[in-house]
């Protein structure tokens, strides 16, 4: 287990809560959360997790012009009581990954908690308010966290690496809860600023950051102005946008065509 | 990584039986059905998360209820004093880039397999799997006989309905067994343990099908029921066969009504309804090859799509 772990220096926690995000995730909700999150907290790497049997390592993926490369990082501010985890999913050996996260945080941090943020895409308009659903490990912790406004969630399906980690957390006594934030399904390939608001609005209560949400609400406002310039000059997805608005469903193809329209205009810059 | 025992039962001069998921599941549902039907009672698994990643989870009021990994387990039976070991996977531990078992994770799963084996006196293995060859889908399917040591060979002879790979391939009786069952079976070798691979036959043109073969998996029961001196009642088993059968007659029907396969393609599944197993195979392989072109196209597009992960 030692040799999956690189330590660039060797930080002391006081029980801290996990915060765990990945790379990949509809509305890019997870990266930007973490990205967000860590800048506000001054927040530096001090280890990182060796790629070697985890990724297929063959070259390079190039996204936005520029080469990417996984990379799966835990990170520390000032606060001693927070620890962050970023990383792209593992390709190979999902649940050794999982599980040496999972050690890290309960035998070198004696890390308390763990909180997943993701994105999950919903039949809802960005202009209605996003809600979290929740899934807890524990039911003593789902008691604990009533009043913050999280939903229960229900599903029944394939699980998302999120899911795993909650339960080998669940099965080493860790108490957890993956947040999936609501982003509009339009939304999803682009960046749903507004979900990452609401995301870091729930760890900013539940932590007592004092984040300043300053430029995330510009960047709201910003995409909520284009998304008005998008209704105006196209009357077909206004009337979609306003069917969704007045919870009724759109057609397969109609909400193709809306996530085409949207997607393409957002990424037109 | 490892293996569970909850149960040590006191078995001698045992014989094992394996079954995984594979082409038309002829050998998971042959060894399952054998299994089933001795009421055979669980005793350990192998733990799955190393080999496997989850495949479900259940969340049920906001609380993770369960992650459903694929179970690899364990049972035992004794029949006519005879001590029988059943191990059943549900799927084969690959690499990530394959269906089939193949690398150091399905080496590792193969000698765990085989640690039990030897744990409880085991003597023999079978595995069982498919082999894809020119016969119709009308038509019986044999087994495909293959033993770890030549000491086997006679005994293979003698069993009913059942070809050694001379018999199909030529003097040299080459070929390859992919997946687990192969490689148990080599791995059984380098073990100094007894080995047989038995694998019913399946129509070339339906091995990428995703339904499953019961005539293959009859077959392979047929000869292993008479290996053990036992009988166990077919009926659901023949039931299944035959509504399979209609099954494709119905499937290739509709193809050759849509012209969804060219016309030359249905001649040449055809021509294999009124030819007997034991004879030639009339097709070539350059005409297989294209057969099978146009048959895994049709396959591939009734796919599934991409899920949504929670």
């Amino acid at each position: 287990m030692k040799d999956i772990f690189k330590f660039s220096e060797q930080p002391e926690f006081e029980n801290p809560s996990l915060i765990v995000g990945w790379h990949e995730d509809a509305g890019r909700l997870s990266p930007r959360v973490i990205e967000y999150l860590n800048k506000k907290i001054n927040a530096k790497s001090f280890c990182e997790i060796e790629l070697l049997g985890f990724f297929t390592l063959a070259g390079v993926a190039i996204e936005n012009n520029i080469a990417q490369f996984p990379e799966c990082r835990f990170y520390h501010g000032q606060r001693n009581d927070l620890l962050v985890f970023g990383g792209s999913e593992p390709q190979f050996e999902r649940h050794k990954f999982l599980d040496a996260i999972v050690d890290l945080a309960q035998h070198y941090c004696r890390t308390r908690e763990l909180y997943t943020v993701n994105g999950t895409i919903s039949p809802i308009a960005h202009t209605d308010p996003r809600k979290i659903l929740a899934v807890f490990n524990q039911q003593e912790f789902q008691k604990r966290l009533r009043g913050y406004g999280l939903q229960d969630m229900n599903w029944k399906g394939p699980p998302a690496i999120s899911s795993h980690l909650l339960w080998i957390a669940q099965r080493r006594g860790i108490p957890g809860v993956s947040l999936w934030t609501e982003i509009p399904f339009y939304l999803a390939a682009c960046e749903d600023s507004q979900a990452v608001k609401t995301t870091l609005g729930f760890l900013d209560q539940k932590f007592d950051l004092g984040l300043d949400f300053g430029e995330l609400d510009e960047q709201i406002a910003e995409q909520n102005g284009k998304m008005a310039q998008l209704r105006e000059e196209e009357p077909s997805i206004d009337r979609c946008i306003g069917m969704l608005e007045s919870g009724l469903s759109l057609s397969g193809e109609e909400q193709m065509e809306l996530t085409r329209a949207v997607t393409g205009f957002l990424e037109q810059g | 990584m490892g293996t569970r025992l909850y149960i040590r039962p006191d078995l001698k001069n045992s014989v094992m039986f394996c079954g995984w998921p594979g082409i038309g599941n002829i050998g998971i549902n042959a060894i399952d059905s054998l299994r089933r039907a001795l009421r055979a009672k669980e005793f350990g698994r192998i733990e799955p998360w190393d080999f496997f990643d989850p495949g479900e989870v259940l969340i049920e009021n906001g609380l993770l209820t369960d992650l459903k990994f694929p179970t690899n387990k364990f049972y035992f039976q004794r029949v006519k004093n005879q001590d029988l070991i059943f191990f059943i996977g549900q799927q084969q531990p690959t690499e990530g880039r394959t269906r089939y078992a193949e690398g150091q994770k399905a080496y590792q799963m193969a000698n765990l397999v085989l640690d039990v084996a030897a744990e409880f006196d085991c003597r023999r293995v079978y595995t069982s799997g498919a082999a894809v060859t020119q016969i119709h889908h009308t038509s019986k399917s044999r087994v495909w006989a293959v033993p770890n040591n030549q000491n086997l060979v006679e005994e293979v002879k003698q069993y009913e309905n059942t070809v050694l790979m001379s018999a199909i391939e030529g003097p040299r009786g080459q070929g390859v067994i992919t997946g687990l069952n192969g490689l148990l079976l080599g791995v059984a070798k380098k073990r100094g343990l007894e080995a047989i691979c038995v694998m019913g036959e399946i129509p070339y043109y339906l091995q990428g099908a995703p339904w499953p073969y019961p005539k293959g998996s009859r077959s392979v029961i047929e000869v292993l029921t008479k290996i053990l001196c036992i009988d166990i009642d077919l009926g659901k088993l023949d039931e299944l066969a035959r509504s399979a059968e209609e099954n494709i007659e119905g499937f290739l029907e509709s193809l050759y009504r849509t012209e969804g396969i060219p016309p030359e393609v249905r001649d040449e599944i055809e021509r294999l309804r009124d030819i007997g197993p034991t004879e030639p195979g009339p097709i070539t392989e350059e005409e297989q090859k294209k057969i099978m072109e146009h048959i895994d196209e049709l396959f591939d597009q009734g796919g599934r799509k991409d899920e949504r992960h929670l």
